[in-house]
C-alpha cells in the first residue's frame, strides 16, 4: 500500500495529516507500507512523531523519493536507522545529449561539460546500478582506474546514474577522429587488458565467466548437431577456473582517455575468468556482431568494419606477445568460438529467428562455429609475452613460462637447458641492475619460428639504459672475487645462443636471444 | 518498595488539553499494567491534587507531576516539575501566575478582536472560555469557526489571533525551575531534543540549552520518549550521564486527542535502566 505525503508537515497540521493517513490505513491489513514523500516540501518534528507511531504499528514500512532537505532530518534525528529511506532521485534530461558509450545494458550521455550518466535499458534498473557501482568500487579497489558513480538520477521512465568524467573522449573517437594515433589507441589498450587480466579478484565477488559461457552453450544444444553441441559443451568445461578479472565487454567506447589518464567504464558486466572468455567477447565487438551486415560496428563503435579488424588483430597481437600469423589465427579462432556461441544465443532471444535477416545472420554464425569446432581441440592459449616484476622471487615464473613454449614445440632437452640458463643470467642481470635500487617490470617474450626451427627469446625493461653487450669479456682466468659482477652472465649467454642483440628504444633497453635448433 | 518495571511519567487529563478526567485516566493506568505514574498537566497541579485523592490501595505507585509551558530570549521549553508537594506555596504561586498571564492573555485577545475586526461572541460562550482552566489561542479559534469568523482554526490563529503581538507574557524557564525545587520538587526537561514540542534541537546546541537551565537549577532529562528514535533517546543518554542529570521516561499520552498509547516511551523495563532513572526513582518514589 503506498501513501503520499505532500507539503508540509508540522505542528499545524501533524494530527489532521495522521488522521488522514489513518483514514486511508482503514482496512489495510499489513505487509509492505510505503509512504511516498515526492510532494513532502518539510517536516518538523510533530511531522516526525506521526512516522514514528505509523512505524511502530507497521513494521514494514518505508518512505520512498525523499527530498534532500527532509532525508537530512530523516538521518540526523535516527529515521533513517529504523526504517528503509530513500532519496528521491534528481530527473536528467538526456535530449539532444552527445551519446558518448553504448554498452549491453544501457547508453551513456555528456550531459554537460563534467559529467555523464549512464541510462539503463530496463526500467527497473535500481538493482542494476547498485551491482555496478559495487563491481566498480570493487575494481578501484584493486587497481582499476575507473569512474564511480556519485549519483542516481531519474531518465524518462528509467533510471541512470551520474559519473564526473572531465574533457574525456573515448578511445572510439579518438580513433575515428585521429587515425595516426592508432598505435597509440593498441597500446594503452592492451595495456589496460593486461592490467585487468593481471588481478586476482578476491572469492566471490565477480560473478565467474565460464558459468556463464557454459549456459550459453547450454542453450545452444537445441539449434547445433548434437556431437557439436557435445564438443562446444567439453571445450568450455575444459578450461581451468580463473580467479583473474574480466571486463566482459571490453571495447574502445568503454575506455576513455580522461586528461592523461585512460578510465574503464561500464563495469557491470565485470567477472572473473580465463582471458579466452575476454578475447570471445572483443572479437564479437570489433568483428563478430558486423560480419553480416558491416554498418554495425560503425552504428555502435564509431569505427568502419576495416578499421575494427584491424584494431583487433593489431591488439590481438600486442596482447599475446606475437606477430606470429599462424598463432594470432590460433587464437583468434578459440576466442571466435565463444563470440559465435554468445551471439547466437543472444540473437535467437531477441527473436532472431522471426526475420529473415536474423535468420541468415544466425546460419553465417552457426556455419562458423560448426567449422572452428571441427577442427579445435582446445580454447586454452598461451601469450607469448610474461609481464613480471624483475625480482629473484619470479625466476622460477620465468623460467617455467619460456619452457612452456619449447616443451610445445618439441624443443631438444640440450637446447632447453642453454636457453634457461642463458634466460636466468639476464633475468637476473635485470632484477639486480635494471632498476636499481628500485624494482621493476620486465617483459619476456618467446617465438618459436618453424622453418627453420629458431627460438627468439626477447627481455624488454624501461630501467636506466644499459647495453650488457658493449661490456668487455670477463677476464675467466681470474680468481672469481676479482672478477666484475654481470659480466660472466651475459658471457655464458652469449656463449650458448647462436645470436644476442642489444637495442635501447623508446625508453626501452630490450635484449633478444636467438638460438637456432 | 522495589523499583518498578513498567513506568509512564508523562500524560495529561482534561485539566490540560488531555481527553480523559483524572478519574478516567486512573483506570487506564489500572488497566495498563504500569506500575508508577506521574499526571502532567500543563501549567496546572490541580490535575495532581485529584489523583492523589482518586487513589485507592493497591493502585499503581504515583508522583505528583506537571509541565510548564516555559520561554525566554533563548527559546522554548517544557518544563516537568515531579514529586513537589502540591499545597506547598511557591509552585502554586508559578502555577497562579501562568494562569494569571494566560487569563490576560485572553481578555487582550478578545478585545483585539472585537475592537480590530468586531467578532462578537455570546456572553454565555465567553464565561464558558474564561471558566476553562487553560484557555489560549485554540480556544478562541475554535470559537470563531463556530461564529462563522474564519474557515478553520488555523486561519483564524494566522489570520485574525496572532495580529496581535505579545510579548514578555511567557512564564521563564528559570522562575519554573525555581519554584518547582522550592517545593521540593524535581525539574526535568520534557522531550528534551523537540523543544517546546515542535523544535529539533541537536547536539551542540542541545548541549547549551541544558548547561544554561542547569545553571537554574534543572536536575534531569526526559530521555525516554515516545517520540524519540533510538538514536535520539541514545544522544539524550549520553547528555544525562555527562552531566550527571536524572533519567525519566513519558509517553505524553493525551487520550483520544493523540495517538500516543499510554505507557509509550522506549523504556521497556525501568529495572533495567540507566543509574540516572533509578536514582530519581529512589529519590520521588521509593524515598517516600
Amino acid at each position: 500500500m503506498t501513501i503520499e505525503l505532500k507539503g508540509r508537515i508540522d505542528s499545524n497540521n501533524a494530527s489532521r495529516v495522521e488522521e488522514q493517513i489513518r483514514g486511508e490505513l482503514a482496512g489495510f491489513s499489513g505487509g509492505e507500507l510505503t509512504l511516498d514523500a515526492a510532494e513532502l516540501a518539510y517536516i518538523s518534528s510533530a511531522g516526525l512523531r506521526v512516522l514514528l507511531r505509523l512505524r511502530k504499528q507497521y513494521a514494514d514500512m518505508r518512505i520512498v523519493n525523499v527530498n534532500s532537505e527532509v532525508y537530512e532530518i530523516l538521518d540526523m534525528t535516527g529515521f533513517t536507522e529504523m526504517m528503509p529511506v530513500e532519496k528521491a532521485y534528481r530527473v536528467v534530461n538526456v535530449e539532444g545529449c552527445e551519446e558518448i558509450g553504448k554498452g549491453a545494458n544501457g547508453t551513456i550521455y555528456r550531459i554537460d561539460q563534467d559529467n555523464v550518466v549512464k541510462v539503463y535499458n530496463n526500467a527497473d534498473a535500481l538493482a542494476d546500478i547498485q551491482h555496478e557501482r559495487e563491481v566498480a568500487k570493487l575494481a578501484l579497489i584493486l587497481g582499476i582506474p575507473t569512474a564511480i558513480s556519485y549519483d542516481v538520477v531519474k531518465v524518462g521512465e528509467s533510471y541512470g546514474s551520474v559519473f564526473e568524467l572531465l574533457n574525456a573522449r573515448s578511445f572510439s573517437k579518438i580513433l575515428s577522429t585521429e587515425p595516426e594515433k592508432l598505435d597509440w589507441c593498441v597500446k594503452e589498450y592492451v595495456d589496460m587488458l593486461k592490467r585487468i587480466h593481471g588481478t586476482v579478484v578476491p572469492k566471490g565477488k565477480l560473478p565467474d565467466m565460464k558459468e556463464t559461457a557454459l549456459k550459453w552453450a547450454g542453450f545452444l544444444q537445441d539449434y547445433l548437431p548434437e556431437d557439436a553441441g557435445k564438443k562446444l559443451l567439453r571445450l568450455i568445461e575444459e578450461v581451468p577456473h580463473d580467479d583473474h578479472m574480466i571486463h566482459g565487454d571490453y571495447h574502445t567506447k568503454n575506455l576513455e582517455l580522461q586528461n592523461d589518464e585512460v578510465l574503464l567504464i561500464d563495469m557491470d558486466t565485470l567477472a572473473v575468468g580465463h582471458p579466452i572468455f575476454e578475447l570471445g567477447s572483443i572479437y564479437n565487438s570489433f568483428q563478430g556482431f558486423s560480419e553480416y551486415d558491416h554498418s554495425v560496428i560503425q552504428h555502435f563503435q564509431g569505427l568502419s568494419f576495416e578499421t575494427g579488424r584491424l584494431f583487433w588483430r593489431r591488439s590481438l597481437s600486442s596482447y599475446l606477445g606475437t606477430t606470429n600469423e599462424k598463432k594470432l589465427q590460433e587464437v583468434e579462432d578459440k576466442a571466435r568460438i565463444i563470440g559465435y556461441t554468445r551471439m547466437i544465443r543472444r540473437s535467437i532471444r531477441r527473436k532472431g529467428l522471426e526475420t529473415e535477416a536474423g535468420r541468415a545472420e544466425i546460419q553465417l554464425w552457426k556455419d562458423e562455429l560448426l567449422e572452428l569446432l571441427e577442427k579445435t581441440d582446445t580454447l586454452l592459449f598461451t601469450r607469448n609475452e610474461l609481464q613480471v616484476e624483475a625480482v629473484d622471487d619470479n625466476l622460477p615464473t620465468v623460467l617455467g613460462f619460456i619452457e612452456q613454449h619449447l616443451e610445445a614445440a618439441d624443443c631438444p632437452l640440450k637446447a632447453q637447458m642453454q636457453i634457461s640458463v642463458a634466460a636466468e643470467e639476464i633475468f637476473i642481470n635485470i632484477a639486480h641492475y635494471a632498476y636499481k635500487p628500485e624494482t621493476g617490470k620486465v617483459i619476456v617474450r618467446v617465438e618459436v619460428e618453424e622453418e627453420p626451427v629458431q627460438v627468439t627469446i626477447t627481455f624488454v625493461d624501461n630501467g636506466m639504459p644499459f647495453d650488457p653487450l658493449a661490456m668487455e669479456e670477463p677476464d675467466v682466468s681470474l680468481p672469481a672475487e676479482a672478477r666484475e659482477i654481470g659480466g660472466l652472465g651475459v658471457f655464458l649467454a652469449r656463449k650458448a645462443m647462436d645470436d644476442v642483440s642489444y637495442q635501447y628504444k623508446d625508453g626501452q633497453n630490450i635484449l633478444t636471444l636467438k638460438k637456432n635448433l | 518498595m522495589t523499583i518498578p518495571k513498567k513506568i509512564d511519567l508523562h500524560m495529561h487529563s482534561t485539566v490540560s488539553d488531555g481527553s480523559n478526567t483524572p478519574a478516567e485516566l486512573l483506570d487506564c493506568v489500572r488497566q495498563s499494567g504500569l506500575e508508577l505514574f506521574a499526571l502532567t498537566d500543563h501549567d496546572a497541579c490541580k490535575g495532581s491534587l485529584q489523583m492523589i485523592e482518586l487513589l485507592e490501595e493497591g493502585d499503581p505507585g504515583f508522583i505528583t507531576g506537571v509541565e510548564f509551558s516555559c520561554r525566554d530570549a533563548e527559546g522554548q521549553y517544557h518544563i516537568l516539575g515531579y514529586g513537589y508537594d502540591p499545597a506547598s506555596a511557591p509552585i502554586r504561586e508559578v502555577i497562579d501566575n501562568g494562569h494569571r498571564v494566560r487569563m490576560e492573555k485572553v481578555q487582550a485577545r478578545l478585545a483585539f478582536l472585537r475592537d480590530r475586526f468586531g467578532f462578537d461572541f455570546p456572553r454565555e460562550e465567553l464565561k464558558k472560555l474564561l471558566s476553562l482552566d487553560n484557555p489560549g489561542k485554540p480556544h478562541i479559534g475554535n470559537l470563531m469557526v463556530k461564529y462563522g469568523y474564519a474557515r478553520d482554526k488555523n486561519q483564524a490563529i494566522k489570520e485574525f489571533i496572532d495580529q496581535l503581538h505579545l510579548k514578555d507574557q511567557y512564564l521563564s524557564p528559570e522562575e519554573a525551575i525555581r519554584g518547582i525545587l522550592a517545593s521540593g520538587g524535581i525539574p526535568v526537561l520534557a522531550h528534551p531534543v523537540y523543544g517546546s514540542g515542535d523544535q529539533l534541537i541537536l547536539g551542540e546546541e542541545m548541549d547549551q540549552r541544558l548547561r544554561r537551565l542547569m545553571g537554574f537549577g534543572l536536575q534531569g532529562v526526559e530521555a525516554y520518549y515516545s517520540g524519540f528514535t533510538r538514536k535520539l533517546r541514545t544522544m539524550m543518554l549520553e547528555m544525562a550521564q555527562r552531566y550527571d542529570l536524572y533519567v525519566t521516561a513519558g509517553s505524553d499520552y493525551h487520550g483520544t486527542n493523540k495517538l500516543i498509547p499510554l505507557g509509550d516511551t522506549g523504556l521497556e523495563d525501568a529495572t533495567q535502566g540507566p543509574e540516572g532513572l533509578q536514582r530519581f526513582l529512589r529519590e520521588v518514589h521509593l524515598a517516600k
